[in-house]
This record gives structure tokens, sequence and C-alpha cells, in this order.
């Protein structure tokens, strides 16, 4: 069951399209995971865009002159002044308005070129020196050249004359459109805030914070997680992060400006909405596994089906139904052909077989009547007691009948050998015209009975053969037209040397063979009459000898006759030995 | 009874109408089929034994032609036992067919079983008054006491007896009781009849005096 053609192809289609599903598949769920991702970077992208513009827009644009970066801070550093700063903000992000956030202590907000730039950074502190390496020149800020400062607070301005914007910022993030009117808060148009607002695992969240770490606002959304490695690279360069962590998904704007945007989603509801894709995915490919398995099933036994008559055909072909064919519907198709071929097969072996059928109906039916002779004779002859001269005469018709079944029984198995290849030929180097001289003689006490005159015309011409079975077939053809040729005839034999051949023509005036009776005459117990020739001790095989031997010289022996007229036999034999095979 | 064979094979004729002589039957010998088919139309044969393959005219050839005029049972020898030759015969109006080789033995009591038949007696054993006739082992009884009767006596007998209620003629006892090549005298039909009379007595043969004898029935 198993091992049939049909199993076998299910089961490689079932591979296949398991494969095939399983890649596409997972490559599927691969982009829809990839896609749904980039989406929700473009998303945040847009969102932390806005809020850096926003922030911006609130910013006071950092102090000219900044010294030039010389090196990366510290991972460290940056994580620990945020994480430090985390701590000091874990109050209530809702803060009352008014209430001021806690101020810079002193020494803390100090310009950034100003502060340790690395551990054991031995700068005295203080206002840059204008006519120190490397440092650029001071300039007015930006105020100055833009409007009117921001009002603050007396006594927070540093000794250098630069406002505290930092300190102005955090104010105005802490009091969006709160007491301090002059300063615009950091505004978000509703649906915009409606970001922040969803449930916990789709909503998004941000945080801002300053070049120090210090995180100067959050969303309520904001996980309460640690922000570790918010460190900016290099700062002449705008740098765009995006990451992941654990399920948030978080992208960084950071050095552009002293603010650093980060705004972050949960992916939650995303990985439940891809694990209900995959889901879905899954059924459709169980789905169409299922119904290209039912298709494949179908498809192969229609594709066997063919098959399957044929092999039903082949098997009720049999003795008695020889006749049958296999039903040759497409003879373009691989099947078709196959059943051609099949067809062609069975009309040979049809063929074979009755042939082989008819030869031994006519063996049996030639050695019937001989043995019905005998049997009767000698039941006749035991059923009373005889005279002595009737037991001579049974023995003498009983010895008749086995001449001829012995004759019939030799010329059998002369054919049985030839059919085989086993007759042995004893090739020999022949001179064809004394060979058919020596038969003549044999013939010629025959031929005089019938008055018939024997006119010879042989070249000399040696081929190569078994001298024994070319007499014989010689013989034959001349008792032939000596038997079959009218009284007072005649016989012309003519031995031609041609180029490759040696050809014997033997001609007589005798009855001929009929145009009907001539293809036959060469068949196996073929009688042209069959009443005459068995009454004068034919088999009906001695030409089907004189072929099969013929043949076996790889010679041709052919006839060609006028009814009433007369017919003449062609021998033609190969002359170089190589042609002749002995068997 | 007489019967012809027509046999090609020169020793199984004379073989066949040997065996079937010693079996007092009368028999005629034909070489070919058109020889055959005109003695066969020529005389009542009570039976023929037919070659199917003859020179001439075979044996199917013969009986179609035979049976447009006569229904002499006709027993068809063939060396072919394929089921369709035998069909083709009994179909041509073959009334039995055996198979070469065969045994004397069934040819002779097939030959009886058709003669039977064709006279419209299937029991081998008659019963006319005390006489019984017994076909098959050839034997009379009278009372149950075995009479010896020669061959041509007790044909003439079985002919007559197989007609009873029919007058048979002279001409006809002729017919079946010599062959083609026997000489004698017809008058000699009158002396086996006298030798029946004598052993089986007067009254079961009645002669019709001009025409020829009868068995009442």
């Amino acid at each position: 069951m198993i091992r049939s053609l049909r199993w076998r192809l299910q089961l490689w289609h079932a591979l296949l399209l398991w494969a095939v599903l399983t890649v596409f598949g997972g490559m599927v769920y691969f982009l829809q995971w990839q896609t749904r991702l980039q989406q929700i970077d473009v998303e945040l992208d847009r969102t932390a865009e806005v809020l850096a513009s926003r922030v911006r827009r609130l910013m006071p644009p950092p102090p000219f002159g900044r010294p030039p970066f010389d090196g990366p801070r510290s991972v460290t550093a940056g994580n620990t002044a945020i994480e430090a700063v985390d701590a000091n903000d874990r109050s209530p992000p809702a803060q009352t308005p008014g209430e001021r956030a806690p101020g810079p202590r002193e020494g803390e907000h100090r310009p950034p070129w100003d502060r340790p730039r690395f551990p054991g950074d031995r700068r005295p502190p203080g206002p840059p020196d204008p006519q120190g390496e490397g440092r650029p020149p001071h300039r007015p800020p930006y105020h100055d050249l833009h409007g009117p400062p921001p009002p603050r607070h007396a006594g927070e301005n540093p000794p250098w004359g630069i406002p505290m914007w930092i300190d102005d910022i955090v104010r105005r993030f802490r009091e969006p459109g709160g007491p301090s009117s002059d300063a615009p808060g950091l505004e978000l148009p509703e649906e915009f805030a409606e970001l922040f607002d969803g449930p916990p695992d789709r909503r998004m969240h941000f945080l801002i914070w300053d070049r120090d770490g210090k995180v100067l606002e959050k969303s309520a959304s904001a996980p309460d997680l640690p922000y570790p490695g918010l460190h900016f690279g290099n700062n002449e360069l705008p740098v765009r992060l995006i990451r992941q962590r654990e399920h948030w998904r978080e992208i960084v704007l950071a050095g552009r400006f002293d603010t650093n945007v980060l705004v972050g989603r949960s992916l939650q509801h995303d990985v439940v909405m891809l694990h209900r894709f995959g889901g879905i995915l899954t059924l459709a490919a169980v789905g169409v596994l299922g119904v290209g398995l039912v298709g494949g099933w179908w498809f192969t036994g229609r594709a066997i089906r063919p098959l399957a008559a044929m092999t039903r055909t082949a098997e009720s072909i049999s003795v008695q139904s020889l006749s049958q064919r296999i039903d040759v519907a497409e003879t373009d198709s691989e099947l078709g052909q196959l059943a051609v071929v099949l067809n062609r097969t069975f009309d040979r072996l049809q063929a074979s077989f009755e042939r082989q059928v008819r030869f031994t109906g006519d063996a049996s039916h030639e050695l019937r009547t001989p043995v019905a002779v005998m049997l009767a004779q000698i039941e006749l002859s035991l059923s009373r007691p005889r005279s002595e001269q009737d037991y001579r005469d049974a023995m003498g018709t009983c010895l008749r009948a086995s001449q001829r079944m012995k004759s019939l029984i030799e010329s059998l198995l002369v054919l049985a050998r030839l059919d085989a290849g086993a007759a042995e030929l004893v090739v020999e180097s022949i001179s064809l015209d004394q060979l058919i001289n020596e038969v003549v003689e044999l013939i010629a006490p025959l031929a005089e009975q019938r008055r018939i005159t024997i006119a010879m015309d042989l070249l000399p011409v040696t081929v190569m053969g078994d001298r024994q079975r070319l007499s014989q077939v010689v013989t034959n053809l001349l008792t032939n037209a000596v038997r079959y040729n009218k009284e007072e005839g005649r016989i012309d034999v003519v031995l031609r040397d041609e180029a490759d051949s040696a050809v014997v023509t033997i001609h007589d005036t005798g009855i001929g063979i009929a145009p009907e009776h001539l293809p036959h005459i060469f068949d196996r117990f073929y009688r042209v009459d069959p009443a005459r020739s068995r009454s004068e001790g034919s088999s009906g095989l001695g030409l089907a000898i004189c072929q099969s031997l013929v043949a076996a010289h790889h010679g041709i022996l052919s006839a060609t006759s006028t009814l009433g007229e007369g017919t003449t036999m062609e021998l033609r034999l190969p002359k170089s030995s190589t042609t002749v095979v002995s068997h | 009874m007489r019967i012809l064979v027509v046999e090609d094979e020169p020793d199984l004729q004379r073989v066949v109408a040997a065996a079937l002589r010693e079996a007092d039957y009368a028999v005629d010998t034909a070489d070919d089929g058109e020889e055959g088919l005109y003695k066969a139309q020529t005389w009542d044969y009570d039976a023929i034994v037919l070659d199917v393959m003859l020179p001439k005219r075979d044996g199917w050839s013969l009986l179609a032609a035979l049976r447009e005029a006569k229904t002499t049972p006709v027993l068809m020898l063939t060396a072919r036992d394929a089921v369709n030759d035998r069909v083709r015969g009994l179909d041509l109006g073959a009334d039995d067919y055996l198979v070469k080789p065969f045994e004397l033995s069934e040819l002779t009591a097939r030959l009886r079983a058709l003669i039977r038949r064709s006279k419209g007696q299937p029991r081998p054993v008659i019963d006319i008054g005390e006489v019984r006739i017994d076909t098959a082992s050839k034997s009379v009884t009278i009372r149950g006491v075995p009479v010896a009767l020669t061959a041509k006596e007790y044909s003439l007998l079985e002919i007559l007896t197989l007609h009873r209620g029919v007058l048979v003629t002279r001409t006809m006892i002729y017919d079946h009781l010599f062959d083609e090549n026997d000489e004698s005298l017809s008058n000699l039909v009158d002396v086996y009849v006298s030798n029946i009379r004598r052993k089986l007595g007067h009254d079961l043969i009645t002669t019709r005096r001009g025409h020829g004898y009868i068995i009442e029935d």
C-alpha cells in the first residue's frame, strides 16, 4: 500500500507542500512583524519629531561658542547622572502649578564646558578664558540678538551673564501653561496627547532630558524603568537611535540640541496581534495543506487511472482472450505511447502464439492419420485369428504408417532445431555446381519415369556451407520440380555467379502455383492441394525446411510461378565465408 | 446394412472397410469427394463414414450437397479435433463425429447407434411376438432360446425388423445386403427369407407377392 506509486507521490507532495508553506508562512510572518515595527517606528519618529520641535520652540538656543567636543562622555557618567535625576524625579508628575521644582543646587548648573569632562579633570571651574587655547571667543547670547531674554529670577544668573536657560526650561515643562504665562508650555495637541493616554499595552510614552542626562519631562505613561545608555555620542552630529527594550520600542533623538527626546511605545498589543496573525496563518496553511493533499490524492488517482486500466487489461489477456487490447485514448501522452507499445507487443505475442497453436495443430493432425491407420489395423488383426498372409499385410500397413510418422518427426525435429538456432551446420567450402550434378544424378531415375528432361547450365561457383543441408535443399527443390511437372516436361537448372552470391534457378514446366497460394508455399504444413500431396507422401514441411536451411546459410529462397505454365525457384547463397555463421 | 466409406488414405480406407465387412455390413468405398458424393446420391446407404480432408471435394462440401437430397446418417472422421470443426460438421448435417485416431469398436458401435436411430428405433433390443432381436450383439432368440442365423440372414431380418409395418421391396433388400462388388443373384433374397422362416417360424415374415416382404407391426 505505502509502496504504491500513488502513496509515494502523495508523500512527496505533502513534504513539498509542507516545506513551501513553512518557508512562505515564516516569511509572511516575519515581514508582517517587520512592517508593523516600521509603522511603529514611523509613528514614533513623527511623534518624536513633533515633540522635539515643540521642545526646540520652547528652548533658548544654547550659547554660542560651545567648547569643542573632546571625547565621548563616559557612559557610566551619563547613566549615573540620569539615574540620579530619575531617582530625584520619582515624585508624581502632576505637580501643582506654582510649586517650584527643586532648584538647581549651587555649582550644579554650570555650563557644560565647565563641568569636569572626565574623572580627574583638574581644570578650575570658572568662566572660560576667552584667550584660552581652542576656546571660541565669547559671543553675545542668543537673546541679545533675537529679542529680549526671557525673564529670569534674580540671583540665578550665572556669573558670566548667561541665563540659566536649563532651569528655565525645566520650569516651563513643569508648569505647562502655568503661572509664568509669558513662557509657552509644552502644549501638545489633543490628539497628540491621546497617544500617551491609551491602554498600557499600546500607548506611547516620551522622555525629555538634557545633555547632562537630567530628565526634564516624561509622560505619565513612561514605564518605571531605568533608562540606561542615554549617551549622545558625538554632540556635533544628530543621533537618531531606534532600540527595543523588553517589550518597548523606543526612538531616541539626541545630539541636536541640548534637549533629547525619547519616544517609546509598548509592543505588547502588537505581539498579541502578531501571535493572532500567526495563528490565522497557521490555520490557513493547514487549510491549504489539506486542500492540497486532497487535491493531490484526487489528481494522482486521476493520473494513474489509465495505468490501473492497463493493468486490468494486461491481466485479463490470457490464452482465451489474446485479442484483447488496451484502450488507447490519448496516443500523444506518455501513457498512450506505453499503451501503443504494449499493444504492439501483444500483437506479436498473439501472432506468435497463434502460429505456435497452428503449428502444433498441424503437426498433431499429420500424426493422427498414420496413428489411426495403425490403431485400426492392429485392432482389426487382433479381433480374431487370421491367416499368415493377413498378418503380413497388417504388418506392411503398420510399417508404412510408422515410416510416415518417422519422416514427419524428423522433419519436425529439423524445424525445431532450426527455429532454436541449434542446427549444427558443418561449414566447408562447397563446389555448388558439383553438388547440383550429384543431386541431379540421384533424381534422374524419378524424372525418367515421367519422361522429364533435366537441362543444366552450371558455372563453377564455390560457396561456404553445409554440404549435406544444401544437398537436401536442392534435392527437395528438384523433387518438387519433378513431382509437379507434366509428363514429358522439362526442368532447367541454372547456376549463375553474381557479384557476391551464387544463384541457382530451377525452372519447371509443371502445373504452377496459383497466385493466392504463392505467398504461403513456404508456410509449414501448407499444401496447395492437401489430398494430392498427402497421398504422394508429402508432409507439407519440405519447403518450410528448405527455407529455414537457406536462412541458416544467410541465403534467400524465393518462388515465382505462372499457373499452368510452371514454377521457378530461386536459391541465392552468399559467396563470402564471413556471412555464413555456424550455429 | 450397407455402408459407404469415403476416405482418401488408402491404408485407412482398406482397414475400415475390412473391419465393417467383418461386422457383417456391406461396404462400398470411395477415394475422393466427387466419387463419394456420386455414390451417396446414387444408393440408399444405411450410413456413410466420411473423412473431412478429401481430394477434389472436401467432406463438408460433400455433406452439404448430400443433405439437399438425402437424410442418410453421416459419421464424420477427421484428424482435427478443434471444437469449431466439430460444430461446423454437425451444423452441416453430420449425425456423429469421430476424431482420428479412433478405435474400431467405437466406430462400429457409433454406426450401429446411428442406423438404429435413423430407423426410429432407439432401443437396441426389438421384440416381435416371441422373437427378440438384439441389434447390439446381433443375436436372435425365440422364447429365450438362441437361434443361429448367418450374417446375411440376420441382416435381412434386421432390415425387415427396422422397417416393420412397411413393405420392403426385393431391390431394397438386395441393395442393403450386398455391396457394389457383389455379383450375387437377387433370388438369394428368397433363399434367405425361407431360411429365416425355417428357423423362426412361418408367420414372422409375410410375402407380398410381386412386391416384396413385410414384418407386420
